[in-house]
């Protein structure tokens, strides 16, 4: 009998990846449609990265926000499993409102498992515009929230009227903001950042050294250098930016 | 077993009886209930086990003398004696008070250095006033002081320990704040009380124990002996600037090493010279409550809101920012007697020693760079200004800060601006 | 009493080629004080000196609490009933915050002590050993400063502790930093006595390198009679392979089995062999368990931790039986429906995975079931 054998099971552990999703009425049209596109391409190649992953399988969980907040299945669903519904714009910005709802699911009692059992999130934030409610107050719970601390965050600014503050305080980091100028762009971050964050997320860390929200940074960076109308630095030139949302 | 229940009736030496209502704490000597007396409530601190008959008439004795100061929650009826034991009632302590050791452990902290100095003066000030009345208070430690985190008043507890002075009350105290000649044996008196009272002050400033150093901790378990090494024969203070060897450790004495250099150079050295061996060996040298209660003044003067950034700063020799690093114009001042007190703006003023602030440096709402005081008392004071005029400050009202000015606050304050 | 340990290099740690950062130590002394020690070195690379910082910590630790056994234990921890102790930092958040009284004292003066010998053993390591042009390799230079300047040397050997031990009349136990402590009584039921500190998260851990150590510090300590069966110190890098205490407890009633069944010399072996497979499959991370054991009281447990493991079992069987009747009532109600919409289909997709996911792990917990039922038949 060795004390390993067939009684004890030793699960790989989770890593769960959130997509927080603007669907307020200035999306619509060819940004939520980009946004359906490329979400449902990345998830296969998600779930291949979970499938050669000794360390760790990836879920995915969805929240879209416009004037309420909707999650689109009532659990982190396997990579493999998640069937993308196309997301509808229409209504206001409740960021706030998916704040909060973001840091009740970011419990054990919500979408996460033990710690042990865990590694941290990682967290996708797309949005083309100002939050229309009382993020603030929403913002300030979820910073409180030991899972939030430890993610990955990564926001993606849509367009120059996407609040580039509010996004870097969700975030808090500038440099965790990315901001696409066109709908090519918008797809090909989507896929970068979901990618990389997945693969990071869910390799065991060295404890200490550059945080994984830093690596994942690292990493987007160089691949949005490539890419036509995307930039990584906070600031924003407005002549780049192509009017072609509609 | 001579506990209290709800209900039971506990009949006083004046006459009358309280009734117990429920257990507010306990700790090693008694419990305190919460009681009620003709319809007020009031707390009795019930002895488990009954102290000797001395302790009992001491007691009789205090409470007919009454407090030395409105610090002290002091006993104000004695119990007969009966269930085996007795006790006395005391005030109930106001729910916003909070023991010492609290801020110790950092529980609780002080919202400004305002409030930490107006607790250091009203607790050195409540000792004053206790040896005055010739006692001494025989086992001073941090459970005796409650504070209030925002003003800083402090309420004076157990104060059933206090003896005449020369007398013994039978009630060992806590090694780590008694002298290190009552650590040895000793009898406690107002000398020891004075080295208490600096022990309590250091742990106020600087929340750490002034022996608890590298010596200290070295040690895995502090036997009797060892105690009585390093607060008594062997105590020697962290920052004694002539041995290093018992230093405070990083990652153990965090508190005292952050905050040494934060407190003016005048306070350290007023530990250094308390705590130096000399004093530690000679305790008529330690310096009396009223020099401590000078000195503290002194600090709190020198207590100012920077003008830049709203933070209190300390201000020495450099007279920069602790906060934002700016510079602070200190050239004018307030001078009362011997005291000098910088005028910037959003300072308070403390006049007299009842640590409520008795005026405010103020700016004109059209001209911000204009300075004024305002008189936040209740009574008008009399300026005098340098041509020789004669103003009344009413309450409320505001004078400017003009050199040469001379203020009557009362007859026993008056003060003059001047410029350097 | 017995003691054992043993700590073994993670899997990710033989690929890099990085030293094994864990370190532990139990002991068994001629009166019959029994002590346990484990520690975590810190993975990162400002820590590239842990593995030593690991080392010497365990050696201290066994030495101050030896003195603090012989010169505070007996008198003052007799018949106090269990009391267990959070870091001072989530005991201000309580509500039901405790005064500290005189063995929170002595603890604290006990804990104080291996802090300070610990600073002053890393100091002493430092001027021996000067700084290598290999250590210098991939470190920043703020880190090589922390070291040259003496500042933050501490951090260079940062690590976490765990420590128990056992008395003929009580027994105590305390820990700075993550890593789970165990206990079992002879109900055969599991407990973690030593509270946990919210501040250890994933792979943020607090530290005896950290400036408010002292107060990082938790513990607990009972004299009443009742002393564990058994208690179990393990790093983080074990606790991490298993995603659930309740999984973590069914190894270590594997070891206790196997302790009952085979003895120790046997079982240590196993557990050489076991660990670096734990890492491999689990958490990757270094991983160092230290134990004590009442081998008198364990003798007649075989069949409690059997019973153990099937209500165990049994549960699990429960649950999956729960999820098969959920999806059945979504799959029926779905296919009740004439024109689905494309939401519908999805729903019903998802159902009929959950459905076969569960059928297939009910089976499997039933086969182990039905061995651990014929184990216990036969014992």
């Amino acid at each position: 009998m060795s004390l390993l054998d067939e009684q004890v099971s030793v699960p790989r552990r989770t890593m769960t990846l959130f997509f927080l999703i603007d669907t307020s009425g200035s999306m619509e049209g060819n940004k939520i449609g980009a946004v359906n596109d490329a979400v449902s391409n990345v998830l296969p190649m998600l779930d291949e990265i979970s499938a050669e992953n000794p360390d760790a399988e990836i879920k995915v969980a969805a929240l879209e926000f416009s004037s309420g907040t909707n999650w689109l299945y009532s659990e982190p669903k396997l990579a493999s499993d998640f069937v993308w519904q196309d997301v509808r714009a229409g209504g206001l910005t409740s960021l706030g409102a998916a704040c909060q709802e973001l840091s009740t699911k970011l419990s054990r009692s919500g979408y996460m498992k033990s710690a042990s059992g865990s590694f941290a999130p990682a967290i996708i934030l797309l949005s083309d515009g100002g939050p229309t409610d009382d993020y603030e107050s929403g913002l300030s719970k979820l910073k409180g929230n030991n899972w939030f601390k430890a993610a990955i965050k990564i926001a993606i600014a849509i367009g120059d009227d996407a609040d580039k503050d509010v996004l870097k305080q969700f975030t808090g980091n500038s440099e965790a903001v990315i901001t696409v100028h066109n709908i090519e762009a918008l797809k090909q971050i989507i896929r970068v950042v979901a990618v990389t964050s997945s693969q990071i997320g869910s390799k065991s860390s060295t404890a200490g050294d550059t945080t994984k929200q830093d690596q994942v940074i690292e990493e987007v960076k160089e691949a949005v250098e490539n890419i036509d109308g995307a930039e990584a630095a906070s600031s924003v030139d407005s002549s780049s930016y192509d009017d072609d949302w509609d | 077993m001579n506990e209290l229940k709800k209900g039971d009736k506990i009949i006083l030496t004046s006459g009358g009886c309280v009734k117990i209502e429920k257990e507010l704490g306990r700790g090693g000597q008694g419990i305190v209930y919460l009681v009620d007396l003709n319809g007020e409530k009031k707390a009795l601190k019930w002895y488990l086990k009954a102290p000797d008959d001395k302790f009992y008439k001491n007691l009789e004795h205090n409470i007919l003398s009454g407090p030395p100061s409105e610090a002290f929650l002091w006993p104000e009826y004695l119990t007969r004696k009966q269930n085996g034991s007795f006790g006395y009632v005391m005030k109930l302590r106001p729910a916003n008070y909070f023991e010492f050791g609290n801020f110790l452990l950092a529980k609780k902290s002080f919202k400004s250095y305002t409030a930490m100095l107006a607790a250091a003066i009203k607790i050195t000030n409540g000792f004053m006033m206790l040896h005055r009345h010739g006692y001494s208070y025989q086992d001073l430690n941090d459970g005796n002081f409650f504070i209030d985190p925002d003003t800083g008043d402090v309420m004076i507890c157990d104060n059933d320990n206090v003896m005449p002075q020369g007398e013994k009350s039978g009630i060992m105290g806590k090694a780590r704040y008694m002298a290190p000649e009552i650590v040895a044996g000793g009898v406690p008196d107002k000398y020891s009380d004075r080295f208490s009272l600096a022990v309590i002050l250091f742990m106020l400033f600087y929340a750490n124990h002034p022996f608890e150093g590298a010596k200290v901790v070295a040690c895995p378990c502090l036997t009797e002996s060892f105690e009585k090494k390093f607060y008594g024969s062997e105590a020697v203070f962290i920052y004694d600037p002539t041995n290093k060897e018992n230093l405070p450790v990083k990652g153990i004495h965090q508190n005292v090493i952050r905050r040494w250099p934060v407190f003016p150079s005048k306070l350290r050295e007023l530990f250094q010279q308390e705590f130096s061996q000399e004093k530690l060996k000679n305790p008529n040298q330690r310096m009396v409550d009223t020099l401590w209660e000078k000195q503290l003044i002194a600090i709190r003067d020198s207590l100012v809101k920077c003008p830049h950034c709203g933070e209190e700063t300390f201000i020495e020799e450099s007279s920069t920012c602790m906060d934002c690093g700016k510079k602070i114009d200190t050239s004018i001042k307030l001078k009362i007697g011997t005291r000098t007190i910088l005028l910037t703006k959003g300072t308070k003023i403390y006049i007299d020693i009842d640590n409520q602030p008795d005026a405010e440096v103020v700016s004109h709402p059209n001209e911000p760079s204009k300075l004024f005081i305002k008189n936040l008392t209740n009574y008008g004071w009399t300026a005098e200004t340098p041509s020789g005029k004669i103003k009344a400050v009413d309450p409320n009202g505001v004078m400017p800060i003009n050199p040469g000015i001379k203020i009557a606050f009362s007859n026993t304050h008056k003060g003059e601006i001047v410029r350097d | 009493m017995i003691a054992l340990n043993h700590e073994c290099q993670g899997f990710s740690h033989i690929e890099s080629g990085k030293p094994c950062q864990d370190n532990s130590f139990s002991e068994v002394d001629p009166k019959g004080i029994a002590v346990a020690i484990i520690s975590d070195g810190h993975g990162g690379k400002r820590y590239f000196r842990s593995e030593v910082g690991s080392k010497l910590i365990t050696g201290i630790t066994r030495d101050k609490m030896m003195s603090f056994i012989s010169n505070f234990g007996d008198s003052n921890l007799k018949h106090v009933s269990f009391t267990s102790r959070k870091s001072v930092k989530t005991q201000i958040e309580d509500e039901d915050f405790k005064k500290q009284d005189k063995i929170d004292g002595a603890f604290r003066q006990l804990f104080g002590s291996i802090i300070y010998d610990w600073r002053q053993k890393v100091e002493q390591h430092a001027e021996e050993n000067p700084l290598t042009e290999k250590e210098r390799e991939g470190l920043e230079e703020s880190w090589i400063r922390d070291f040259l300047d003496r500042e933050n040397l501490e951090k260079v050997y940062g690590c976490t502790l765990i420590a128990a031990a056992f008395t003929p009349s009580y027994w105590f136990a305390f820990q700075i930093g993550d890593g789970k402590c165990f206990a079992v009584n002879e109900g055969g039921q599991w407990t973690e006595p030593i509270p946990w500190d919210d501040r250890c998260f994933l792979n943020k851990t607090t530290s005896i390198c950290d400036t408010d150590a002292l107060d990082e510090f938790r513990y607990c300590y009972e004299g009443d009679g009742k002393i564990p069966v058994s208690i179990i110190l393990a790093s983080d890098g074990l606790d991490d392979s298993f995603g659930s205490e309740e999984n973590q407890a069914n190894f270590y009633v594997q070891i206790l089995k196997s302790l009952i069944k085979k003895g120790k010399f046997e079982t240590e072996k196993d557990i050489r062999e076991a660990l670096p497979e734990l890492s491999k499959k689990g958490s990757k991370d270094d991983m160092s368990i230290a134990m004590l054991y009442d081998e008198k009281k364990l003798r007649n447990m075989y069949k409690i931790f059997l019973q153990w493991q099937i209500d165990n079992l049994s549960h699990h069987i429960d649950e999956q039986n729960q999820k098969i009747s959920e999806a059945n009532k979504i799959q029926e109600n779905l296919e009740s429906i004439d024109s689905p919409t494309k939401q519908n289909l999805i729903d019903l997709q998802y159902a009929n995975k959950d459905y076969d996911r569960a059928i297939d792990e009910r089976s499997r917990l039933q086969e182990r079931l039905t061995t651990l039922k014929e184990e216990l038949a036969g014992s």
